[in-house]
């Protein structure tokens, strides 16, 4: 088998462009959960969301094309024999929904495969990309599936393009679940109420290790492991007992050979449902018992990214690794007791080599990922 | 890799079917009916009846399966992976739920419809019927539903835990798109790593390189794949 790195990134968030404004902004406690003004909130339980500044989409058009122009431009020129893995759960809604209040039936071009197409022509890489719909875990899978091809020998190199909007379109839909919270959201805060909807544009590019060292590429973190599970449970509601979360990293921990007690750190999916908040801290506590490894999660800081939150957190979890820092949880000022005071609105130093990073979503889904550090 | 194809069900224009029963080669084109509840199942199924039709169509695709392979009962949950490819995916109910949204200005936004709004989630109505513990994802790419979602599942049995993947395409109507090449319907096969046992197999699937073969024959689509399958003459066993 061989050995996966992630080489660079590119992430446009709520918080600004590029890995080290998230950084900054993270580590400072910062947050970009702010009232909407994408969309009237009026008839909604809840007016917050985190929106990236400066998004203007050309007439009727979506929001997709300006996000993944910025995101392509902050990566630079990716290696031609890249596969394209994009992960996107509702990819360019914003048009699908102006068309719809035109009265305006849908055509080719609200097709995924439409997407797909602009993503490949951006990176000039030939056509074969495929996207991976698997609700709010589809980036951590599409880095997980990624991370496998490289490792079985399939591909050297990897682009995985990761993308969702706040769109009224899905923040009806969370509000007509009771899912969002009216306030700024407190994930694994006792007095969480829901979550927020964020949004953001990410490029992660994986590389055969070998490869990497011989082109002198640069490398974050090695993917050491992945795995990923169904709870068999309901469709919009986790398991109580994390069964499915708990099957995916313990596939992760397997596939990187090594221990629970390896952990140093968890970036958790951190929703700030209640329910989803309650799932990982059960998981959690199933697989490191006694000793639960500092964790955060940086949902109260971007909001929830849909389909591309994993990836953000892939990103971010390789800089915590490196900086031997985990940013604080924001929202989170009176942690759940069961926390056992390991996440909260603190930074916390690590000390490890290996994050684990995971991801849940409708459908039942839960991915995860161990990142490792690489000493340069 | 290879994997043997132990059972095979959809839901065709001539409605839902499976391999060990049907008489005739499933037909896809631009004619589907909606399963219902009794089309399916014998007992009542109070959740089958808030699916969406995309749902409807793929989890019954997964339900014949299963049942083809003598494997629709369970006890315990088992690490069987779902994969689907689609073109429009739950397209339509995008369109339905917008409808909702429009109709009150958001004030009556549907929450059970919203929650088809991700094409993954029958692949979870499946998983929670069926005790199904594997990867369940959806694979959208540029050319449209081809047989590619069969060399994935290869992929997903070759390098995972999963001891099966359930795999297969979707598609139902959207109002104003002309039909997938595909035909409307679903049509899903299960790979496991050995022939059943009991109930025998259909044959073997190879992927070396990026090419796809069935009992050592190239395989050119979906509709070659039932051909070559219905060729079996001890399928019924």
């Amino acid at each position: 088998m061989k050995q996966v790195v992630l080489s660079r990134s590119a992430l446009v968030t709520p918080l600004g462009d590029g890995g080290d404004t998230l950084w900054q902004q993270l580590v400072a406690g910062g947050t970009a959960i702010a009232p909407l003004t994408r969309f009237a909130t009026g008839n909604y339980i809840s007016s917050y969301a985190a929106c990236i500044e400066g998004l203007v989409a050309a007439d009727a058009e979506s929001l997709m094309a300006p996000l993944l122009e910025r995101v392509a431009e902050q990566m630079g020129p990716v290696p031609a024999d890249c596969r394209l893995l994009i992960a996107t759960t509702k990819g360019e809604i914003d048009r699908l929904e102006t068309r719809s209040r035109a009265g305006l039936a849908p055509t080719l071009a609200d097709l995924p495969e439409a997407f797909i197409r602009q993503v490949e022509q951006r990176f000039h890489l030939p056509p074969g990309g495929l996207n991976i719909n698997a609700a709010c875990a589809s980036s951590t899978i599409a880095v997980a599936r990624g991370a496998a091809l490289i490792a079985a020998g399939q591909a050297s190199a990897v682009l995985v393009y990761a993308a969702d909007l706040v769109s009224e379109f899905v923040f009806s839909g969370f509000s007509a679940l009771q899912a969002l919270s009216p306030h700024v959201c407190r994930p694994f805060d006792q007095q969480r109420s829901g979550l927020n909807l964020g949004e953001a544009g990410v490029a992660l590019l994986l590389l055969d290790e070998e490869r990497a060292l011989q082109n002198k590429a640069p490398i974050m973190a090695r993917i050491a492991g992945w795995g990923a599970a169904n709870d068999a449970h309901h469709v919009t509601a986790p398991a109580r007992d994390g069964c499915g979360l708990i099957l995916a990293c313990r596939q992760a921990l397997s596939s990187a050979e090594i221990s629970a007690e390896q952990i140093c750190a968890i970036n958790a999916h951190g929703t700030g449902t209640l329910y989803n908040d309650a799932m990982e801290l059960t998981a959690f506590h199933a697989l490191f018992a006694e000793r639960l490894p500092p964790l955060h999660g940086i949902k109260g800081s971007i909001g929830h990214c849909l389909g591309a939150a994993g990836a953000v957190e892939v990103a971010v979890g390789a800089r915590a690794l490196a900086e031997q820092l985990l940013p604080p949880t924001v929202g989170c000022r009176n942690p759940e007791a069961v926390s056992d005071g390991r996440v909260g609105e603190k930074q916390q130093p690590l000390s490890g080599d290996y994050l684990l990073c995971c991801n849940s979503g409708f459908g039942g889904i839960n991915g995860a990922l161990v990142l490792q550090r690489i000493m340069s | 890799m290879t994997g043997w194809i132990n059972g095979i069900g959809w839901v065709s224009t001539m409605g839902c079917g499976r391999g060990r029963t049907a008489g005739l080669v499933p037909i896809w084109n631009d004619r589907l009916a909606i399963p219902a509840r009794k089309d399916l199942f014998a007992h009542t199924d109070l959740r089958f009846g808030r699916l969406d039709g995309f749902s409807r169509t793929g989890l019954a695709g997964i339900t014949m399966c299963l049942r083809d392979a003598g494997r629709e009962e369970w006890q315990d949950k088992r690490a069987i992976a779902t994969m689907a490819v689609t073109t429009s995916g739950c397209l339509q109910t995008d369109l339905d739920y917008q409808a909702t949204v429009i109709e009150g200005d958001g004030k009556l936004a549907s929450p059970n419809l919203f929650a088809y709004t991700l094409p993954n989630c029958f692949l979870g109505e499946a998983a929670l019927r069926f005790g199904l513990t594997g990867n369940s994802l959806i694979l959208q790419q540029n050319g449209g539903a081809d047989l590619d979602v069969l060399s994935r599942a290869l992929e997903e049995l070759t390098w995972s835990g999963s001891i099966g993947v359930i795999a297969g395409f979707c598609e139902v109507p959207v109002a104003g798109l002309a039909c997938p090449p595909t035909g409307y319907g679903s049509l899903f096969v299960l790979i496991e790593g050995i022939p059943d046992p009991q109930s025998g197999c259909y044959g073997k699937l190879t992927l070396t390189g990026n090419k796809l073969f069935f009992n050592d024959t190239p395989l050119a689509s979906f509709t070659h794949l039932m051909d070559a399958c219905f060729t079996v003459t001890d399928r019924r066993v």
